[in-house]
């Protein structure tokens, strides 16, 4: 299992953004292809991944951002048909990474013969709606968290905190390990930190990366 | 939504990143290697920490366009790793940390004979010279003080970063202000002082060596200048790193030529030469204690103050690179090219706990050299890997010509071709000083590379690189070139 994946993210618009905002968190390796020049600056102001300047269909310009060693292309423009342009030119010129495609319609089987995951945005922003419509009470996980990641993590064979209890493990402030290994109560000092199980953790931004490294190694 | 929170503490002005990279420059190396520098070329010791500047300059172009247009907080080793492949990037990794690591037992040896002259000072011991080896009763050798000293220097800083994370970069800002304030002092008092009125300083180059003696002498206190590495490495942190991080590695860069070149110039003039060679890793301190008032309450010699000055700088630039050397083994086992376990965090202390221990085997080891040798050798492994640096920005713009550059650097491609030429020459020189004069240090070094093969090898047969798709195709050559 690598820890650190090298992920090329195709359209570094909101989406795109957004994602290698969040991947580059978590300590792993994203190039961004963008065509928009105007964009491009944007993103280099926030100095979250390289940025190649370019269409993401042109094989030269994909191959400036390394697909030879990336491990994931994530196709996030908003044309599903480019999308796919993306993933399956990707997938030829090497045929070891992963896929993920955006797609913009619910047709999730259509697509998936091709590409190794979909993504449909606006089903996740539904829920975020219908969150914000019926008010506080009941809310998924995505829309509690502002900032916050609020994650299950697998622990993986072998991490730092793999086998160890709860109070042997000094995780960075803004830390919180909420559930124990069945995630059917919350996490106690001695709960134990199962290699293979899930835990539900909630963690600031700042410090994911290092959680991420003591959980997965 | 997670918006913007990548960098919630993006609040290191232009000023604090300057202050990082002068922090680690101006520190140990102006203390330690000013005697020996002396020692090789005489006044024209002047010469060759200003021509090291220069040279170091140009790569600072070559750092400055990576830092900007690379986002990763790793310095020399993460932008190799991004452009080379996996044998280039190991080679540069294991080289920069060698570098750090011998950097820290230099640091270790310059901290002991000024820490003894503290102690002098005070009248707690006998002058550094007198201070013979303690004798060890019952195995019946004598160990000197001054490598037991450096020894327990590395030994309690290691211990400190390996069970707590380190002290964040706002204390670097306040360190650096005190050290340059003492040498501000050191400047202004031994520019008034009636010793250096009468400086001396014909004939500028010494007679043994003649003007060709600058060359070694500059391949020895070349590590006075890597510090700027250092900035890369909290690129996060700054504000709009685009065009500050560029800034702050030309800012601090002038600026420590400019103290380096004043301190430099003092001491030659009052202590002479001659004097500061005497004085080896002691030799501002020793300049100081010649001109400093005396009487003064408290400290009693204006001298202590300077001596505190180095004795300071030397741990806090020990402490810089046990950090430096850490982060670098750290880095290179998350990439997988050192064992997994350097790159994962210490369970209960939530330090880089494995690649800690295996630098300070190394420091520890390395205590036992000459200091010299140790300066000979740190500063070989980062002219070498500044090659690579140069090297990289070239290979970068031929074969991503569309990677996005908030900060190009002017003229290319003159300042990397030129920081290769430069540093390549002096590479030369100074293991064609090594074979002459100190062929221990050479060995060590070779000795190094070669275990960095081995090390290779047996991690790329073991299978520590065993992901299906990402590594197995280890050359990566888009563009079609080599």
């Amino acid at each position: 299992m690598p820890s650190d994946l090298d992920v090329i993210i195709a359209g570094g618009g909101r989406v795109g953004f957004q994602t290698a905002t969040i991947l580059a968190d978590r300590g792993h390796d994203v190039t961004i292809v963008e065509r928009d020049e105007r964009v491009v600056d944007g993103i280099a102001d926030e100095w979250v991944a390289t940025v190649i300047e370019g269409d993401a269909t042109d094989p030269g310009i994909v191959e400036q951002a390394g697909i030879e060693r990336a491990d994931v292309v994530a196709a996030l423009t908003g044309e599903s048909g480019l999308n796919l342009a993306v993933c399956l030119a990707a997938a030829e010129l090497n045929p070891e990474i992963r896929t993920v495609a955006r797609i913009d319609s619910a047709s999730d089987e259509a697509y998936t013969r091709f590409v190794d995951a979909v993504l449909f945005p606006e089903r996740a922003g539904a829920r975020l709606a219908a969150n914000q419509i019926i008010g506080s009470d009941v809310q998924t996980l995505a829309d509690t968290t502002g900032d916050l990641d609020i994650m299950l993590v697998r622990v993986a064979e072998g991490a730092p905190a793999a086998g160890k209890q709860l109070t042997e493990v000094r995780f960075p402030a803004g830390t919180l390990v909420i559930s124990d290994e069945e995630g059917n109560s919350i996490s106690r000092p001695d709960t134990e930190l199962a290699a293979g199980s899930r835990y539900l953790v909630a963690v600031e931004p700042d410090v994911v990366d290092e959680v991420m490294n003591l959980l997965q190694g | 939504m997670s918006s913007q929170t990548r960098s919630p503490n993006a609040e290191l002005g232009l000023l604090d990143a300057t202050m990082i990279g002068m922090g680690a420059m101006i520190g140990a190396g102006i203390f330690v290697l000013t005697g020996l520098a002396a020692q090789i070329a005489g006044p024209a010791a002047i010469v060759v920490f200003a021509l090291n500047g220069v040279v170091t300059a140009f790569t600072g172009l070559s750092y400055a366009e990576l830092a900007a247009s690379i986002p990763k907080s790793g310095g020399g080793y993460a932008f190799v790793r991004e452009i080379f492949d996996d044998l280039s990037s190991f080679i540069m990794g294991w080289m920069l940390w060698f570098a750090y690591m011998i950097a820290g037992a230099l640091y270790a040896l310059g901290f002991a004979p000024n820490f003894l002259e503290l102690l002098h000072v005070y009248g707690v011991v006998a002058p550094p010279d007198q201070v013979g080896a303690l004798a060890v009763p019952v195995v019946d050798a004598a160990v000197p003080v001054a490598f037991l000293l450096a020894f327990v220097a590395v030994l309690a800083l290691v211990a400190l970063n390996a069970v707590s994370t380190a002290a964040s970069g706002s204390a670097e800002t306040v360190f650096t202000i005190v050290k340059v304030s003492i040498l501000v002092v050191f400047v202004a008092f031994g520019l008034t002082s009636p010793m250096f009125s009468g400086a001396e300083f014909q004939p500028l180059f010494s007679e043994a060596g003649g003007a060709a003696a600058v060359l070694p002498a500059m391949g020895l206190t070349f590590i006075a200048f890597e510090g700027y590495d250092l900035i890369t490495t909290v690129t996060e942190e700054v504000q709009n790193p685009r065009e500050n991080i560029p800034k702050a590695i030309f800012i601090s860069l002038a600026a420590t030529v400019v103290v380096y070149l004043a301190v430099v110039t003092v001491a030659i003039g009052t202590l002479g030469a001659e004097g500061l060679a005497d004085a080896g890793e002691a030799g501002i301190a020793a300049a100081a204690t010649s001109f400093m008032p005396t009487g003064l309450p408290v400290i009693r010699n204006g001298g202590a103050l300077i001596v505190f000055g180095a004795v300071f700088s030397t741990l806090t630039a020990l402490n810089a690179v046990v950090i430096a050397s850490s982060r670098v083994a750290f880095s290179m086992g998350r990439e997988e090219q050192l064992l997994p376990s350097f790159g994962q965090l210490h369970h209960r202390y939530g330090t880089p706990f494995v690649a800690i221990l295996a630098s300070a085997v190394v420091m520890l080891g390395s205590v036992a050299l000459p200091t010299q040798s140790a300066g000979n050798m740190s500063s070989l492994f980062f002219l070498l890997s500044f090659v690579i640096v140069n090297v990289a920005v070239i290979r970068l713009r031929r074969e991503r010509p569309d990677m996005n550059r908030p900060y190009e650097m002017p003229l290319y491609p003159v300042p990397p071709l030129v920081g290769i030429g430069l540093n390549l020459v002096l590479t030369v020189v100074l293991v064609e000083y090594l074979i002459r004069t100190d062929p221990l240090a050479l060995g060590l070094s070779v000795g190094w590379i070669l275990l960095g093969g081995v090390a290779y090898l047996l991690l790329d047969r073991a299978g520590n690189r065993p992901e299906p798709g990402p590594s197995t195709g280890s050359e990566m050559t888009p563009g079609g070139e080599d």
